[in-house]
C-alpha cells in the first residue's frame, strides 16, 4: 500500500485544513484481529474513529483520552467506519468503555440496529466467535427519518452533556452521488459523513478537513472480504463511483484507510479503480464461495499442523526450564514456568480441531464447518498464552511463529490474504545473520555474571539461558557462498520463517552438520539446505505437505524437498533482483 | 494407545503404539508409576509405535524423569519416530533423559 510520509503514526499532528482539530494516529501492520485508529481532538469535542478490536488497543487510547480530557474536559465521540468487529471489539473488555455515558457511540443506522441487538452477522461476531454484548449507540448516523428533513440542522443533547448538530443533505443524483450528512460539536471542525456500502450495510465515510476516513471500501472486493454477511456488490460499486468522485475533487489530500498505511489521494485513486475492477469480476458472488472455503479449509488445516507442533514445543521447552529451575530448588520458579501456557486447554483444542477433522475428511462436516471450527480454535489458542513473557524466556521465533500463524489463518479466514512485502534482500547477509544468531545464547555468560546483586535481574537471565538454547549450539553449520553477490527478490521475514522451520526439521533429525549453499543461477537465486540425517530418522513428509511450499510461495520463491543416500536438501529458488 | 510391559532382568521397557495426548497420557503415567511402585527403577520406553505426542504427553515424561534420578535409576526412550524425535529434541528433553536408537542399546548399558 502506498504511504504518506506527511501522518506519522503514535504522535499528534494538526489535522490538515482543520484550524484547531489535532490528529493522533494508530497505525496497525494489516490484520483482520484489529483496524487502525485515529484520535481526534478539538476544542469541542475528543472523537475516536474505530478503537479497534484489541483491548490493549482500547486501553492505550484510552489512556491519551484521559490525558487530554484533563488538559479540558470535552465529551467523547467514539465513531465506527462500519459495525465489524476487528473495529470495536476491543471496548467491551476495556473498563475505560464500560460506563455507558463514558462516550458516545455513533454508527449507520443498519450498523447501529445490529450493534443494539448483539447481531453476530453483520458484526462477524459469529464467524470470529466473539460473544457480542449489545451496546447502546446513542448517535445512529444517516437515518432515514432525517431523510424526510433534509437541509434542517437538527440538534441533539446527550445524558453526559455533549451536543451534536446534525444536517442531512438532500440525496444527491446521478452514479456518483452519496447519502451524506453533516455533523458539528460546536464551533470547531466537524465531519462530513458519507453512506459507502458495500463491504457492509452500514460502511460510512468521514471527512474532515483534507482527511478522508475511509475504513474497510480498499479491501472490500478481496476475496473472502467479498461475499461476506452484508457484502453487496452493487452498493460497492454505487458506493467506490462516489469516493472516487469525492477524491478526484481535490478536497482530499490524503486516505486514511481501516487497514494499513494512509494514503495520498492520487495514490488511493488508482487503488479504488483496481479495486472497482475487482468488484466488477465478482457479478453473483456466493456469499461464501466454495472455491475459497475449500482454500480457506485447507490453509486451515496446514496451519492447524504446524500450530500444534510450535505449541507443543513451547510447552515442552518451559516444561524444561522449569525441571531445571527444579533441580536448582527454584521450586517457585518452576512452577511459573508451567503457567505461561495453558497446555492442557491448547492440547484440547488441538485434540477438538483434530477430531473434527477427521469427522471432515470421513464427509461428516464441510470445509466451511472445517475452516469455522479453525477459526474458533484459534481465537482460544490466542487466549492461551502469554507472548510477552513467554519470549523472554523461550526463543522468541517460537512465539512470533505461533503468533505469526494464527493471525494470518484468522487474516485468511476474514478473506484478507496474509501481507506480504517482496522487497530486495541481500539473501547472503539474512543467511549468515540468522545462522550466528541461533548458534550463540542471547544471554551470554557474561550477562549472568554481570549481574549476581539482582536476585530478580539474574533470576530473568537464568530463566533465558536456559530456556532460549540457541538451535544450532551444537551443530557444525556452513554457509557456502564464495565471493558473490546474493540479491533477491523476497519477503524478509516469510523467508525468515521458512529457514528457521527447514533447520528445526533437519535439526529435529538429530543431525550434527548442515550445509548452506548459495548458487547464483542465471535469473534466479538457489538456497540449498541440507543435512546428512541419521539411519531412521529421515523425517516423514508433514502430513499437510503443502505447508512449506506455501510458505516458500509468500516468500517470493518455490521449494522442492528431496531425499537422497541418507541426505536431506530443502532446495529454494527465488527471484534474483536485476 | 496400547501399552505392552516386558521385564529385561529387572529393566522394565514399555512398548506404547498411538498417540500420548491429553486423553492417553494419564494411562502412560499410570503404567509407568506402577513399575516404580514396583520397586523397578529402569525404565525404558520403546517408543517406535507413537507417531504423536502432546504436551501433555512431554508432562508424563518430565515427571517420570523427576521420579528417576537417584543414582543407578535408568530412564531413556528409544526408537523414536522423527515426528516425536523433533518435538523432543526441540524442546530441548534430550538433556533430561537419553535417546537410543535401539532397544538393544539401550539395555546395553544399563
Amino acid at each position: 500500500m502506498a504511504g504518506n510520509d506527511q501522518l506519522t503514526s503514535l504522535s499528534w499532528q494538526p489535522l490538515p485544513e482543520a484550524a484547531g482539530a489535532e490528529l493522533y494516529l494508530l497505525i496497525r501492520k494489516i490484520d483482520t484481529i484489529s483496524s487502525n485508529s485515529y484520535l481526534i481532538a478539538t476544542a469541542d469535542a475528543l472523537i475516536l474513529i474505530d478503537p479497534g478490536g484489541l483491548p490493549e488497543q482500547v486501553d492505550q487510547l484510552s489512556r491519551i483520552i484521559t490525558e487530554c480530557r484533563e488538559k479540558n474536559d470535552r465529551p467523547v465521540f467514539v465513531f465506527l467506519t462500519h459495525a465489524h468487529t476487528d473495529h470495536f471489539i476491543g471496548v467491551q473488555a476495556s473498563p475505560a468503555f464500560a460506563h455507558p455515558d463514558a462516550a458516545i457511540f455513533s454508527v449507520q443506522e443498519t450498523g447501529a440496529a445490529a450493534l443494539e441487538r448483539g447481531d453476530g452477522g453483520i458484526t462477524q461476531a459469529t464467524l470470529l466467535n466473539f460473544s457480542l454484548v449489545p451496546m447502546t449507540i446513542a448517535l445512529p448516523l444517516l437515518t432515514r427519518e432525517r431523510r424526510q428533513y433534509p437541509r434542517v440542522p437538527v440538534q441533539l443533547a446527550f445524558p453526559n452533556g455533549a451536543e451534536v448538530t446534525i444536517t442531512r443533505e438532500p440525496a444527491g443524483d446521478g452514479p456518483s452521488a452519496l447519502d451524506r450528512e453533516t455533523i458539528r460539536f460546536g464551533p470547531g471542525p466537524g465531519f462530513e459523513i458519507y453512506h459507502t456500502p458495500g463491504h457492509s450495510p452500514d460502511s460510512i465515510c468521514l471527512r474532515m478537513g483534507s482527511l478522508l476516513f475511509c475504513g474497510d471500501i480498499v479491501f472490500a472486493a478481496n476475496p473472502g472480504v467479498a461475499g461476506q454477511v452484508g457484502w453487496s456488490q452493487e452498493c460497492l460499486i454505487r458506493s467506490l463511483n462516489g469516493v472516487e468522485a469525492l477524491l478526484s475533487s481535490g478536497r482530499i489530500e490524503t486516505v486514511c484507510p481501516g487497514h494499513g498505511r494512509v494514503i495520498a489521494a492520487a495514490d488511493a485513486l488508482r487503488m479504488f479503480a483496481g479495486v472497482r475492477k475487482e468488484a466488477l469480476a465478482l457479478s453473483n458472488i456466493a456469499e461464501l464461495n466454495p472455491d475459497r472455503v475449500a482454500q480457506t479449509a485447507a490453509f486451515a488445516e496446514d496451519s492447524m499442523e504446524q500450530i500444534n507442533e510450535l505449541f507443543t514445543i513451547m510447552a515442552g521447552r518451559l516444561y524444561y526450564v522449569s525441571w531445571v529451575m527444579d533441580e536448582l530448588g527454584e521450586s517457585d520458579l518452576a512452577e511459573k514456568m508451567t503457567t505461561l501456557i495453558r497446555g492442557d486447554t491448547v492440547d484440547e483444542l488441538m485434540e477438538a480441531f483434530r477430531d473434527f477433522s477427521l469427522e471432515h475428511h470421513r464427509g461428516e462436516n464441510n470445509s466451511i464447518n472445517l475452516a469455522l471450527k479453525a477459526g474458533q480454535v484459534i481465537g482460544k489458542l490466542q487466549r492461551s498464552f502469554d507472548r510477552d513473557e513467554l519470549s523472554r524466556i523461550i526463543d522468541p521465533s517460537f512465539v512470533q511463529r505461533a503468533g505469526r500463524l494464527l493471525s494470518d489463518y484468522i487474516t485468511m479466514l476474514r478473506g484478507f490474504t496474509p501481507p506480504t512485502e517482496i522487497t530486495v534482500q541481500d539473501i547472503r547477509t539474512l543467511t549468515d545473520a540468522m545462522v550466528s544468531g541461533l548458534s550463540i545464547p542471547s544471554c551470554s555468560d557474561d550477562d549472568l555474571l554481570s549481574s549476581p546483586d539482582d536476585d530478580d535481574v539474574f533470576a530473568s537471565l537464568l530463566l533465558a539461558r536456559i530456556g532460549a538454547r540457541p538451535l544450532l549450539e551444537d551443530i557444525e553449520v556452513s554457509v557456502n557462498a564464495g565471493d558473490a553477490q546474493f540479491s533477491g527478490l523476497i519477503d524478509r521475514d516469510v523467508f525468515g520463517d521458512l529457514l528457521m522451520y527447514i533447520l528445526e526439521d533437519l535439526v529435529g533429525t538429530m543431525t550434527n552438520r548442515i550445509e548452506i549453499d548459495l548458487k547464483n543461477a542465471g535469473l534466479e537465486i538457489l538456497i540449498t539446505v541440507s543435512g546428512a540425517v541419521p539411519a531412521s530418522n529421515t523425517p516423514g513428509q508433514r502430513k499437510t505437505k503443502r505447508f512449506l511450499p506455501g510458505l516458500c510461495k509468500r516468500a517470493g520463491g518455490r521449494l522442492v524437498q528431496r531425499e537422497d543416500g541418507g541426505m536431506l536438501r530443502f532446495e529454494i529458488a527465488v527471484e534474483a533482483a536485476s | 494407545m496400547d501399552i505392552t510391559t516386558v521385564d529385561r532382568e529387572g529393566k522394565m521397557v514399555l512398548s506404547v503404539n498411538g498417540r500420548v495426548d491429553t486423553s492417553t497420557a494419564p494411562a502412560l503415567e499410570q503404567a509407568i508409576n506402577k513399575e516404580i511402585d514396583a520397586g523397578k527403577r529402569k525404565i525404558l520406553l520403546d517408543f517406535s509405535g507413537v507417531s504423536y505426542i502432546s504436551s501433555g504427553g512431554l508432562r508424563v515424561l518430565l515427571a517420570t524423569a523427576k521420579k528417576l534420578k537417584t543414582p543407578g535409576d535408568k530412564f531413556g526412550l528409544c526408537s523414536l519416530t522423527p515426528e516425536v524425535l523433533k518435538v523432543l529434541k526441540l524442546a530441548g528433553f534430550t538433556s533430561i533423559f537419553t535417546i537410543y536408537p535401539t532397544e538393544g542399546e539401550a539395555l546395553l548399558g544399563w
